[in-house]
Protein backbone atom coordinates (compact mmCIF):
# COMPACT_ATOMS: atom_id res chain seq x y z
CA UNK A 1 0.00 0.00 0.00
CA UNK A 2 1.99 3.32 -1.26
CA UNK A 3 1.02 6.39 -3.03
CA UNK A 4 -2.70 8.21 -3.37
CA UNK A 5 -5.10 6.24 -1.10
CA UNK A 6 -7.69 8.33 -1.38
CA UNK A 7 -9.16 11.79 -2.47
CA UNK A 8 -12.00 14.02 -1.03
CA UNK A 9 -13.62 17.25 -2.56
CA UNK A 10 -14.51 19.88 -0.88
CA UNK A 11 -17.00 21.80 -1.82
CA UNK A 12 -20.07 22.04 0.86
CA UNK A 13 -20.01 22.45 4.69
CA UNK A 14 -20.46 18.83 5.47
CA UNK A 15 -17.86 17.94 3.41
CA UNK A 16 -15.59 18.72 6.30
CA UNK A 17 -16.80 16.37 8.12
CA UNK A 18 -16.81 13.93 5.64
CA UNK A 19 -12.77 14.63 5.08
CA UNK A 20 -11.99 14.09 8.55
CA UNK A 21 -13.28 11.05 9.08
CA UNK A 22 -11.52 9.52 5.97
CA UNK A 23 -8.59 10.88 7.72
CA UNK A 24 -9.32 9.34 10.66
CA UNK A 25 -10.07 5.96 9.02
CA UNK A 26 -6.89 5.58 7.06
CA UNK A 27 -4.87 7.27 10.33
CA UNK A 28 -6.40 4.33 12.38
CA UNK A 29 -5.31 1.37 9.36
CA UNK A 30 -2.07 2.95 9.16
CA UNK A 31 -1.81 2.41 12.85
CA UNK A 32 -1.36 6.03 14.42
CA UNK A 33 -2.04 6.24 18.15
CA UNK A 34 -5.79 7.45 18.96
CA UNK A 35 -4.11 10.60 20.01
CA UNK A 36 -2.44 11.12 16.98
CA UNK A 37 -5.93 9.89 14.99
CA UNK A 38 -7.00 12.69 16.63
CA UNK A 39 -4.54 15.17 16.07
CA UNK A 40 -4.66 14.07 12.15
CA UNK A 41 -8.60 14.67 11.66
CA UNK A 42 -7.97 18.11 13.31
CA UNK A 43 -5.47 19.25 11.38
CA UNK A 44 -7.63 18.00 8.38
CA UNK A 45 -10.76 20.04 9.52
CA UNK A 46 -8.65 23.11 9.77
CA UNK A 47 -7.54 23.21 6.18
CA UNK A 48 -10.85 21.72 4.75
CA UNK A 49 -12.97 24.17 6.75
CA UNK A 50 -10.18 26.78 5.40
CA UNK A 51 -10.74 25.50 1.55
CA UNK A 52 -14.24 25.92 2.08
CA UNK A 53 -14.05 29.63 3.70
CA UNK A 54 -11.56 31.24 1.56
CA UNK A 55 -11.61 29.52 -1.98
CA UNK A 56 -15.33 27.69 -1.64
CA UNK A 57 -13.93 24.63 -3.28
CA UNK A 58 -10.87 22.36 -3.59
CA UNK A 59 -9.60 18.89 -2.34
CA UNK A 60 -7.56 16.91 0.22
CA UNK A 61 -5.72 14.52 -0.98
CA UNK A 62 -4.05 11.44 1.36
CA UNK A 63 -0.96 9.48 0.63
CA UNK A 64 0.74 7.14 2.28
CA UNK A 65 4.90 7.93 2.53
CA UNK A 66 7.73 6.79 3.24
CA UNK A 67 10.38 9.33 4.84
CA UNK A 68 12.58 10.17 8.18
CA UNK A 69 10.06 6.81 9.19
CA UNK A 70 8.71 3.65 7.53
CA UNK A 71 5.66 4.79 7.51
CA UNK A 72 3.93 8.40 7.25
CA UNK A 73 0.69 10.06 6.13
CA UNK A 74 0.69 13.25 4.08
CA UNK A 75 -2.20 15.29 3.12
CA UNK A 76 -2.37 17.76 0.85
CA UNK A 77 -5.20 20.45 0.66
CA UNK A 78 -6.00 22.19 -2.55
CA UNK A 79 -7.76 25.03 -4.26
CA UNK A 80 -7.61 27.23 -6.75
CA UNK A 81 -8.70 30.53 -4.77
CA UNK A 82 -7.47 33.68 -4.16
CA UNK A 83 -4.49 32.71 -2.59
CA UNK A 84 -3.00 33.85 1.16
CA UNK A 85 -2.18 37.31 0.89
CA UNK A 86 0.38 37.45 3.28
CA UNK A 87 1.31 33.65 3.97
CA UNK A 88 3.90 34.69 7.11
CA UNK A 89 1.08 36.81 9.34
CA UNK A 90 -1.52 33.63 8.48
CA UNK A 91 1.22 31.72 10.19
CA UNK A 92 0.61 33.83 13.55
CA UNK A 93 -1.38 32.25 16.01
CA UNK A 94 -4.79 34.88 16.36
CA UNK A 95 -4.25 36.32 12.40
CA UNK A 96 -7.47 35.71 10.69
CA UNK A 97 -9.03 37.69 8.04
CA UNK A 98 -12.71 36.50 8.60
CA UNK A 99 -13.12 36.78 12.19
CA UNK A 100 -11.94 33.43 13.35
CA UNK A 101 -9.22 32.07 15.67
CA UNK A 102 -6.63 32.34 13.59
CA UNK A 103 -5.77 29.16 15.03
CA UNK A 104 -5.88 27.15 11.96
CA UNK A 105 -2.53 27.07 10.37
CA UNK A 106 -0.48 27.57 13.17
CA UNK A 107 -1.96 24.82 14.71
CA UNK A 108 -1.67 22.53 11.75
CA UNK A 109 1.90 23.09 12.01
CA UNK A 110 1.89 22.10 15.63
CA UNK A 111 -0.24 19.25 15.26
CA UNK A 112 1.69 17.97 12.21
CA UNK A 113 5.17 17.24 11.82
CA UNK A 114 5.71 18.09 8.24
CA UNK A 115 4.14 21.38 6.93
CA UNK A 116 4.86 22.78 3.81
CA UNK A 117 2.73 25.91 2.33
CA UNK A 118 2.75 27.22 -1.34
CA UNK A 119 0.25 30.30 -2.54
CA UNK A 120 -0.45 32.61 -5.19
CA UNK A 121 -3.00 34.76 -6.33
CA UNK A 122 -3.97 31.14 -8.80
CA UNK A 123 -4.37 29.10 -5.39
CA UNK A 124 -3.50 27.40 -2.26
CA UNK A 125 -1.76 24.16 -1.82
CA UNK A 126 -0.58 22.89 1.57
CA UNK A 127 1.22 19.72 2.37
CA UNK A 128 1.76 18.05 5.85
CA UNK A 129 2.88 14.79 7.34
CA UNK A 130 2.31 13.17 10.12
CA UNK A 131 5.14 10.01 10.52
CA UNK A 132 4.02 7.10 12.94
CA UNK A 133 6.59 5.85 15.72
CA UNK B 1 -29.06 17.47 14.05
CA UNK B 2 -30.57 18.68 17.55
CA UNK B 3 -28.62 17.96 20.35
CA UNK B 4 -31.59 17.13 23.77
CA UNK B 5 -30.82 20.08 26.50
CA UNK B 6 -32.24 18.60 29.59
CA UNK B 7 -33.36 20.86 32.66
CA UNK B 8 -32.38 19.70 36.63
CA UNK B 9 -33.61 22.09 38.61
CA UNK B 10 -32.06 25.55 37.95
CA UNK B 11 -29.57 24.00 36.04
CA UNK B 12 -29.46 22.61 32.38
CA UNK B 13 -27.52 19.46 31.43
CA UNK B 14 -26.19 18.49 27.44
CA UNK B 15 -24.75 15.80 26.95
CA UNK B 16 -23.25 15.45 23.53
CA UNK B 17 -23.65 12.34 21.89
CA UNK B 18 -23.02 13.27 18.03
CA UNK B 19 -20.18 14.26 15.86
CA UNK B 20 -20.47 18.18 16.15
CA UNK B 21 -20.65 19.46 12.56
CA UNK B 22 -21.04 23.10 11.99
CA UNK B 23 -24.26 23.11 11.43
CA UNK B 24 -25.18 21.41 14.65
CA UNK B 25 -23.13 23.33 16.55
CA UNK B 26 -24.67 26.71 15.48
CA UNK B 27 -28.40 25.14 16.04
CA UNK B 28 -27.25 24.03 19.40
CA UNK B 29 -25.73 27.48 20.24
CA UNK B 30 -29.05 28.78 19.68
CA UNK B 31 -30.94 26.31 21.10
CA UNK B 32 -29.01 26.48 24.38
CA UNK B 33 -29.03 30.89 24.23
CA UNK B 34 -33.18 30.67 24.31
CA UNK B 35 -33.51 28.06 26.75
CA UNK B 36 -31.63 29.67 29.20
CA UNK B 37 -33.85 32.56 28.38
CA UNK B 38 -37.00 30.33 28.95
CA UNK B 39 -35.94 28.86 31.65
CA UNK B 40 -34.35 31.29 33.58
CA UNK B 41 -31.64 28.63 34.10
CA UNK B 42 -28.46 30.51 36.48
CA UNK B 43 -25.90 27.23 35.46
CA UNK B 44 -24.82 24.71 32.40
CA UNK B 45 -23.01 21.82 32.58
CA UNK B 46 -22.28 20.74 28.79
CA UNK B 47 -20.66 16.78 28.83
CA UNK B 48 -18.36 16.31 26.27
CA UNK B 49 -17.26 13.08 27.19
CA UNK B 50 -18.53 11.19 23.33
CA UNK B 51 -16.70 14.18 21.55
CA UNK B 52 -13.78 12.78 19.74
CA UNK B 53 -13.07 16.22 17.63
CA UNK B 54 -13.27 19.84 18.27
CA UNK B 55 -11.31 21.78 15.80
CA UNK B 56 -10.94 26.23 16.09
CA UNK B 57 -14.50 26.56 14.52
CA UNK B 58 -16.42 24.14 17.03
CA UNK B 59 -14.03 25.48 19.72
CA UNK B 60 -15.02 29.06 18.90
CA UNK B 61 -18.62 28.50 18.59
CA UNK B 62 -18.66 26.37 21.93
CA UNK B 63 -16.51 29.20 23.61
CA UNK B 64 -18.65 32.17 22.19
CA UNK B 65 -21.84 29.72 23.92
CA UNK B 66 -20.35 30.25 27.52
CA UNK B 67 -19.99 34.24 27.17
CA UNK B 68 -23.16 34.47 25.76
CA UNK B 69 -24.58 32.56 28.25
CA UNK B 70 -22.79 34.42 30.69
CA UNK B 71 -24.20 37.47 29.96
CA UNK B 72 -27.64 36.34 29.91
CA UNK B 73 -26.86 35.05 33.52
CA UNK B 74 -25.79 31.85 33.42
CA UNK B 75 -22.60 29.99 34.57
CA UNK B 76 -21.24 27.33 31.85
CA UNK B 77 -19.10 24.23 33.04
CA UNK B 78 -17.35 21.72 30.59
CA UNK B 79 -16.75 18.06 31.70
CA UNK B 80 -15.40 15.15 30.75
CA UNK B 81 -13.54 16.72 27.65
CA UNK B 82 -11.26 14.02 26.08
CA UNK B 83 -7.01 13.77 26.97
CA UNK B 84 -6.68 13.40 22.87
CA UNK B 85 -9.16 16.30 22.72
CA UNK B 86 -7.46 18.11 24.95
CA UNK B 87 -3.92 17.63 23.71
CA UNK B 88 -5.63 18.95 20.34
CA UNK B 89 -7.01 22.11 21.80
CA UNK B 90 -3.34 23.15 23.48
CA UNK B 91 -1.67 22.25 20.11
CA UNK B 92 -4.01 25.10 18.27
CA UNK B 93 -3.39 27.24 20.87
CA UNK B 94 -6.83 27.07 21.99
CA UNK B 95 -7.18 27.02 26.09
CA UNK B 96 -10.69 27.99 27.02
CA UNK B 97 -9.47 30.07 29.84
CA UNK B 98 -12.37 31.45 31.35
CA UNK B 99 -13.97 28.45 30.59
CA UNK B 100 -14.33 26.16 34.17
CA UNK B 101 -14.35 22.20 33.64
CA UNK B 102 -14.27 19.42 35.78
CA UNK B 103 -13.88 15.67 35.31
CA UNK B 104 -17.46 14.32 34.65
CA UNK B 105 -21.19 15.51 34.85
CA UNK B 106 -21.15 14.75 38.59
CA UNK B 107 -18.25 17.02 39.61
CA UNK B 108 -19.43 19.38 36.61
CA UNK B 109 -22.55 19.97 38.92
CA UNK B 110 -20.36 20.81 42.50
CA UNK B 111 -18.42 22.87 40.63
CA UNK B 112 -21.14 25.05 39.22
CA UNK B 113 -22.99 24.87 42.53
CA UNK B 114 -18.88 26.34 44.07
CA UNK B 115 -19.03 29.04 40.99
CA UNK B 116 -22.23 30.14 41.84
CA UNK B 117 -21.78 30.59 45.64
CA UNK B 118 -18.90 32.72 44.87
CA UNK B 119 -20.51 35.53 43.33
CA UNK C 1 -14.04 20.13 83.91
CA UNK C 2 -11.49 18.80 81.46
CA UNK C 3 -10.26 16.10 84.19
CA UNK C 4 -13.76 14.94 85.15
CA UNK C 5 -14.49 14.24 81.28
CA UNK C 6 -11.10 12.90 80.94
CA UNK C 7 -12.05 9.94 83.86
CA UNK C 8 -15.07 9.54 82.13
CA UNK C 9 -14.01 8.37 79.15
CA UNK C 10 -11.48 6.40 81.07
CA UNK C 11 -14.01 4.75 82.99
CA UNK C 12 -16.14 3.94 80.36
CA UNK C 13 -13.26 2.88 77.86
CA UNK C 14 -14.70 -0.72 77.19
CA UNK C 15 -18.24 0.88 76.38
CA UNK C 16 -16.68 3.42 74.08
CA UNK C 17 -14.41 1.06 72.57
CA UNK C 18 -17.01 -1.14 71.82
CA UNK C 19 -19.78 1.34 70.16
CA UNK C 20 -16.57 3.04 68.52
CA UNK C 21 -15.77 -0.51 66.34
CA UNK C 22 -19.54 -1.15 65.79
CA UNK C 23 -19.57 2.57 63.99
CA UNK C 24 -16.69 1.70 62.31
CA UNK C 25 -18.38 -1.19 60.73
CA UNK C 26 -21.63 0.28 60.12
CA UNK C 27 -20.33 3.21 58.47
CA UNK C 28 -18.00 1.57 55.88
CA UNK C 29 -17.15 4.52 54.06
CA UNK C 30 -13.37 3.64 53.65
CA UNK C 31 -13.07 0.58 51.22
CA UNK C 32 -9.71 -1.05 50.84
CA UNK C 33 -9.99 -3.37 48.12
CA UNK C 34 -10.76 -6.83 48.33
CA UNK C 35 -7.31 -7.63 49.05
CA UNK C 36 -7.77 -7.02 52.67
CA UNK C 37 -8.98 -9.29 55.06
CA UNK C 38 -11.94 -8.24 58.08
CA UNK C 39 -9.33 -9.76 59.92
CA UNK C 40 -6.95 -7.54 59.53
CA UNK C 41 -9.12 -4.42 59.36
CA UNK C 42 -10.41 -5.09 62.77
CA UNK C 43 -7.46 -6.00 63.92
CA UNK C 44 -6.18 -2.43 62.83
CA UNK C 45 -9.11 -1.01 64.17
CA UNK C 46 -8.34 -1.99 67.59
CA UNK C 47 -4.80 -0.75 67.05
CA UNK C 48 -6.03 2.67 66.44
CA UNK C 49 -8.84 3.06 69.57
CA UNK C 50 -5.60 1.84 71.84
CA UNK C 51 -3.49 4.29 70.34
CA UNK C 52 -6.33 6.93 70.98
CA UNK C 53 -6.30 6.15 74.78
CA UNK C 54 -3.29 5.83 75.72
CA UNK C 55 -2.60 9.25 73.95
CA UNK C 56 -5.28 10.59 76.21
CA UNK C 57 -4.15 8.85 78.90
CA UNK C 58 -0.34 9.75 78.83
CA UNK C 59 -1.69 13.18 77.65
CA UNK C 60 0.13 13.25 73.80
CA UNK C 61 3.29 12.02 75.56
CA UNK C 62 4.10 8.75 73.37
CA UNK C 63 5.16 8.24 69.77
CA UNK C 64 2.47 5.23 68.41
CA UNK C 65 0.82 8.09 66.88
CA UNK C 66 3.87 8.49 64.52
CA UNK C 67 4.14 4.66 64.33
CA UNK C 68 0.26 3.79 63.72
CA UNK C 69 0.26 6.88 61.19
CA UNK C 70 2.89 5.05 59.41
CA UNK C 71 1.38 1.53 59.44
CA UNK C 72 -1.57 3.11 57.73
CA UNK C 73 0.10 4.50 54.89
CA UNK C 74 2.50 0.98 54.95
CA UNK C 75 -0.92 -0.43 53.91
CA UNK C 76 -1.58 2.19 51.61
CA UNK C 77 -5.01 2.86 53.33
CA UNK C 78 -6.16 6.33 52.65
CA UNK C 79 -6.07 9.42 55.16
CA UNK C 80 -9.74 9.48 55.20
CA UNK C 81 -9.49 5.93 57.33
CA UNK C 82 -7.95 8.49 60.05
CA UNK C 83 -10.12 10.99 59.83
CA UNK C 84 -12.96 9.17 59.88
CA UNK C 85 -11.63 6.87 62.75
CA UNK C 86 -11.44 10.26 64.44
CA UNK C 87 -14.77 11.54 63.89
CA UNK C 88 -16.93 8.13 65.11
CA UNK C 89 -14.42 8.79 68.05
CA UNK C 90 -15.78 12.27 69.24
CA UNK C 91 -19.09 11.37 68.25
CA UNK C 92 -18.98 8.31 70.55
CA UNK C 93 -17.06 10.29 73.35
CA UNK C 94 -19.62 12.91 73.46
CA UNK C 95 -22.92 10.58 73.55
CA UNK C 96 -20.80 8.35 76.28
CA UNK C 97 -19.99 11.47 78.39
CA UNK C 98 -23.95 12.48 77.89
CA UNK C 99 -25.30 9.29 78.91
CA UNK C 100 -23.17 9.23 81.83
CA UNK C 101 -23.92 12.81 83.64
CA UNK C 102 -27.53 12.16 82.41
CA UNK C 103 -29.75 14.47 80.35
CA UNK C 104 -29.10 18.14 79.96
CA UNK C 105 -31.12 20.28 79.04
CA UNK C 106 -28.52 23.13 79.49
CA UNK C 107 -27.05 24.33 76.25
CA UNK C 108 -24.08 26.11 77.95
CA UNK C 109 -23.19 22.46 79.45
CA UNK C 110 -23.59 20.87 76.10
CA UNK C 111 -21.23 23.31 74.45
CA UNK C 112 -18.46 22.51 76.79
CA UNK C 113 -18.66 19.25 76.92
CA UNK C 114 -18.05 19.31 72.93
CA UNK C 115 -15.21 21.84 73.25
CA UNK C 116 -13.84 19.44 76.27
CA UNK C 117 -14.02 16.80 74.06
CA UNK C 118 -12.51 18.43 71.01
CA UNK C 119 -9.66 19.73 73.27
CA UNK C 120 -8.35 16.33 72.78
CA UNK C 121 -9.69 14.75 69.98
CA UNK C 122 -8.69 17.39 67.84
CA UNK C 123 -4.64 17.07 68.75
CA UNK C 124 -4.55 13.62 68.18
CA UNK C 125 -5.85 13.94 64.85
CA UNK C 126 -3.84 16.86 63.87
CA UNK C 127 -0.62 14.66 64.72
CA UNK C 128 -2.01 11.41 62.37
CA UNK C 129 -2.69 13.73 59.39
CA UNK C 130 0.51 15.09 59.88
CA UNK C 131 2.28 12.20 59.90
CA UNK C 132 0.53 10.67 57.20
CA UNK C 133 1.22 13.29 55.35
CA UNK C 134 5.41 13.61 56.14
CA UNK C 135 5.54 9.82 55.89
CA UNK C 136 3.91 10.16 52.65
CA UNK C 137 6.15 12.09 51.40
CA UNK C 138 8.77 9.50 52.29
CA UNK C 139 7.75 6.95 50.55
CA UNK C 140 6.89 8.72 47.13
CA UNK C 141 10.56 9.68 47.11
CA UNK C 142 11.58 6.20 48.05
CA UNK C 143 9.43 5.31 45.18
CA UNK C 144 10.78 7.79 42.88
CA UNK C 145 14.34 6.59 42.76
CA UNK C 146 12.78 2.87 41.96
CA UNK C 147 10.80 4.53 38.82
CA UNK C 148 13.53 6.51 37.99
CA UNK C 149 13.69 4.45 34.60
CA UNK C 150 10.41 5.27 33.81
CA UNK C 151 9.96 7.96 31.64
CA UNK C 152 6.73 9.68 33.06
CA UNK C 153 5.14 7.25 35.88
CA UNK C 154 2.38 8.70 36.91
CA UNK C 155 1.24 7.59 41.10
CA UNK C 156 -1.85 7.83 42.54
CA UNK C 157 -1.41 8.65 46.32
CA UNK C 158 -4.96 9.06 47.33
CA UNK C 159 -8.58 9.26 46.34
CA UNK C 160 -8.45 12.49 43.86
CA UNK C 161 -4.94 12.88 44.53
CA UNK C 162 -1.84 12.18 41.74
CA UNK C 163 1.19 12.90 41.62
CA UNK C 164 4.00 12.69 38.74
CA UNK C 165 7.44 13.17 39.63
CA UNK C 166 9.90 14.48 36.53
CA UNK C 167 13.08 12.88 36.24
CA UNK C 168 15.60 13.83 33.67
CA UNK C 169 15.50 16.45 31.01
CA UNK C 170 12.57 16.70 28.56
CA UNK C 171 12.65 17.66 25.22
CA UNK C 172 9.55 17.91 22.75
CA UNK C 173 9.05 13.81 22.21
CA UNK C 174 9.35 13.48 26.09
CA UNK C 175 7.12 16.33 26.57
CA UNK C 176 4.32 14.58 24.20
CA UNK C 177 4.47 11.24 25.93
CA UNK C 178 4.91 12.76 29.18
CA UNK C 179 1.54 14.63 28.54
CA UNK C 180 -0.26 11.95 27.25
CA UNK C 181 0.94 9.79 30.50
CA UNK C 182 -0.73 12.96 32.58
CA UNK C 183 -4.13 12.88 31.29
CA UNK C 184 -4.59 9.68 30.60
CA UNK C 185 -3.80 8.91 34.22
CA UNK C 186 -5.84 11.88 35.10
CA UNK C 187 -9.04 10.12 33.84
CA UNK C 188 -7.87 6.30 34.95
CA UNK C 189 -7.38 7.35 38.42
CA UNK C 190 -10.42 10.00 38.36
CA UNK C 191 -7.38 12.71 39.73
CA UNK C 192 -9.32 16.44 40.93
CA UNK C 193 -5.63 17.55 41.71
CA UNK C 194 -2.24 15.98 40.19
CA UNK C 195 0.91 17.48 41.41
CA UNK C 196 3.82 17.70 39.09
CA UNK C 197 7.10 17.65 40.90
CA UNK C 198 10.02 18.81 38.92
CA UNK C 199 12.85 18.63 41.82
CA UNK C 200 14.37 16.11 39.60
CA UNK C 201 14.49 18.20 36.20
CA UNK C 202 17.84 19.28 36.15
CA UNK C 203 17.41 22.32 33.97
CA UNK C 204 14.52 24.69 33.36
CA UNK C 205 14.27 27.26 30.36
CA UNK C 206 11.83 28.23 28.65
CA UNK C 207 11.31 25.45 26.54
CA UNK C 208 10.64 23.27 29.37
CA UNK C 209 8.91 25.83 31.10
CA UNK C 210 6.47 26.20 28.04
CA UNK C 211 6.22 22.04 27.94
CA UNK C 212 5.35 22.08 31.44
CA UNK C 213 2.55 25.20 31.24
CA UNK C 214 1.07 23.03 28.41
CA UNK C 215 0.53 20.17 30.28
CA UNK C 216 -1.00 21.86 32.99
CA UNK C 217 -3.59 23.34 30.49
CA UNK C 218 -4.36 20.52 29.19
CA UNK C 219 -4.96 18.92 32.50
CA UNK C 220 -7.18 21.73 33.32
CA UNK C 221 -9.30 21.17 30.24
CA UNK C 222 -10.32 17.89 30.85
CA UNK C 223 -11.25 19.14 34.42
CA UNK C 224 -8.28 18.59 36.60
CA UNK C 225 -5.75 20.66 38.46
CA UNK C 226 -2.33 20.79 38.35
CA UNK C 227 0.24 22.20 41.42
CA UNK C 228 3.80 22.49 40.31
CA UNK C 229 6.12 21.44 43.02
CA UNK C 230 9.76 21.15 43.49
CA UNK C 231 10.64 24.90 42.81
CA UNK C 232 14.24 25.26 44.20
CA UNK C 233 15.72 27.92 44.09
CA UNK C 234 17.56 28.12 41.03
CA UNK C 235 14.48 27.32 39.10
CA UNK C 236 12.47 30.66 40.29
CA UNK C 237 15.04 33.01 39.13
CA UNK C 238 15.23 31.00 35.83
CA UNK C 239 11.34 31.47 35.86
CA UNK C 240 11.19 35.01 37.05
CA UNK C 241 14.06 36.22 35.00
CA UNK C 242 12.74 34.53 31.58
CA UNK C 243 9.53 36.32 32.57
CA UNK C 244 7.59 32.83 32.58
CA UNK C 245 3.96 33.29 33.13
CA UNK C 246 2.75 30.63 35.98
CA UNK C 247 0.32 32.65 37.33
CA UNK C 248 -2.48 30.15 36.42
CA UNK C 249 -0.95 27.32 38.43
CA UNK C 250 0.02 27.08 42.46
CA UNK C 251 3.41 26.47 42.70
CA UNK C 252 4.91 25.62 46.04
CA UNK C 253 8.66 24.73 46.73
CA UNK C 254 8.17 21.32 48.30
CA UNK C 255 6.00 17.99 47.49
CA UNK C 256 4.77 18.22 51.14
CA UNK C 257 3.26 21.15 51.09
CA UNK C 258 2.12 20.73 47.43
CA UNK C 259 0.14 17.64 49.35
CA UNK C 260 -1.19 20.11 51.48
CA UNK C 261 -2.98 22.26 49.01
CA UNK C 262 -3.84 19.27 47.09
CA UNK C 263 -5.92 18.11 50.35
CA UNK C 264 -6.98 21.36 50.31
CA UNK C 265 -8.34 21.56 46.47
CA UNK C 266 -10.42 18.17 46.79
CA UNK C 267 -11.76 19.37 50.35
CA UNK C 268 -9.87 17.28 52.74
CA UNK C 269 -7.79 19.68 55.18
CA UNK C 270 -5.02 19.71 57.71
CA UNK C 271 -6.78 22.09 59.89
CA UNK C 272 -5.54 24.36 63.22
CA UNK C 273 -7.05 23.16 66.11
CA UNK C 274 -10.74 23.65 66.77
CA UNK C 275 -11.53 26.24 63.88
CA UNK C 276 -14.88 25.89 61.76
CA UNK C 277 -14.53 22.36 63.40
CA UNK C 278 -17.75 20.52 62.02
CA UNK C 279 -17.49 21.84 58.50
CA UNK C 280 -13.72 21.06 57.71
CA UNK C 281 -15.10 17.30 58.85
CA UNK C 282 -17.83 17.58 56.70
CA UNK C 283 -15.56 18.37 53.76
CA UNK C 284 -13.37 15.81 54.85
CA UNK C 285 -15.99 13.00 55.02
CA UNK C 286 -17.77 14.46 51.74
CA UNK C 287 -14.61 14.27 49.82
CA UNK C 288 -14.15 10.48 51.06
CA UNK C 289 -17.53 9.70 49.97
CA UNK C 290 -17.78 11.35 46.51
CA UNK C 291 -15.91 8.38 45.05
N1 LIG D 1 -7.00 28.16 1.50
C1 LIG D 1 -6.92 29.47 1.76
N2 LIG D 1 -7.13 30.38 0.78
C2 LIG D 1 -7.03 31.70 1.04
N3 LIG D 1 -6.76 32.22 2.26
C3 LIG D 1 -6.54 31.38 3.28
C4 LIG D 1 -6.60 29.97 3.08
N4 LIG D 1 -6.33 29.38 4.26
C5 LIG D 1 -6.10 30.37 5.16
N5 LIG D 1 -6.22 31.58 4.57
C6 LIG D 1 -5.99 32.89 5.22
O1 LIG D 1 -5.19 32.70 6.37
C7 LIG D 1 -5.84 33.23 7.53
C8 LIG D 1 -5.52 32.38 8.72
O2 LIG D 1 -6.12 31.10 8.60
P1 LIG D 1 -6.38 30.23 9.89
O3 LIG D 1 -5.10 30.15 10.65
O4 LIG D 1 -7.02 28.97 9.49
O5 LIG D 1 -7.37 31.13 10.78
P2 LIG D 1 -8.92 31.44 10.53
O6 LIG D 1 -9.44 30.47 9.55
O7 LIG D 1 -9.54 31.28 11.86
O8 LIG D 1 -8.98 32.86 10.04
C9 LIG D 1 -7.31 33.24 7.17
O9 LIG D 1 -7.99 34.23 7.90
C10 LIG D 1 -7.27 33.54 5.70
O10 LIG D 1 -7.15 34.93 5.46
MG1 LIG E 1 -9.10 28.40 9.54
Amino acid sequence: MKGTLSNVPIAKELDIVGARQTGRNIATELGFSSVDQARIATAISELARNIYLYAKKGEITFQQVEGVAPVGLKIIAKDNGPGIKDISKSMIDGYSTSGGLGAGLPGVKRLMDDFDIMSSDEGTTIHVIKWLR
Amino acid sequence: MRIPILKLHEYLLISVQVELDDQTAMQFQEDLLSKIHESGATGVVLDLTSVDIIDSFIAKVLGDVVSMADLMGAKVVFTGIQPAVSMTLIDLGIHLQDVPTALDLEQGLIKLRRELEEK
Amino acid sequence: MEQRLRNIILEHSDQIIKNWLVKLDENKVTEYGETISQEAIEQTNREFVNVIFSNIESNGGTNDLQEFSEKIVNLGWPLGYLTEGMQAFRTVAIRTILEDIGETNNNEEFLSIMEGVNDWVDPIKNRLINEYSSNWTNIVSLQKVALQELSAPLIPVMEGITIMPLVGTIDTDRAKLIMENLLNGVIKNNAEVVLIDITGVPVVDTMVAHHIIQAAEAVRLVGSQCILVGIRPEIAQTIVNLGIDLRNFPTKSSLQKGFRTALEMTGAKVISENEGEGDEIENILNSIEKE
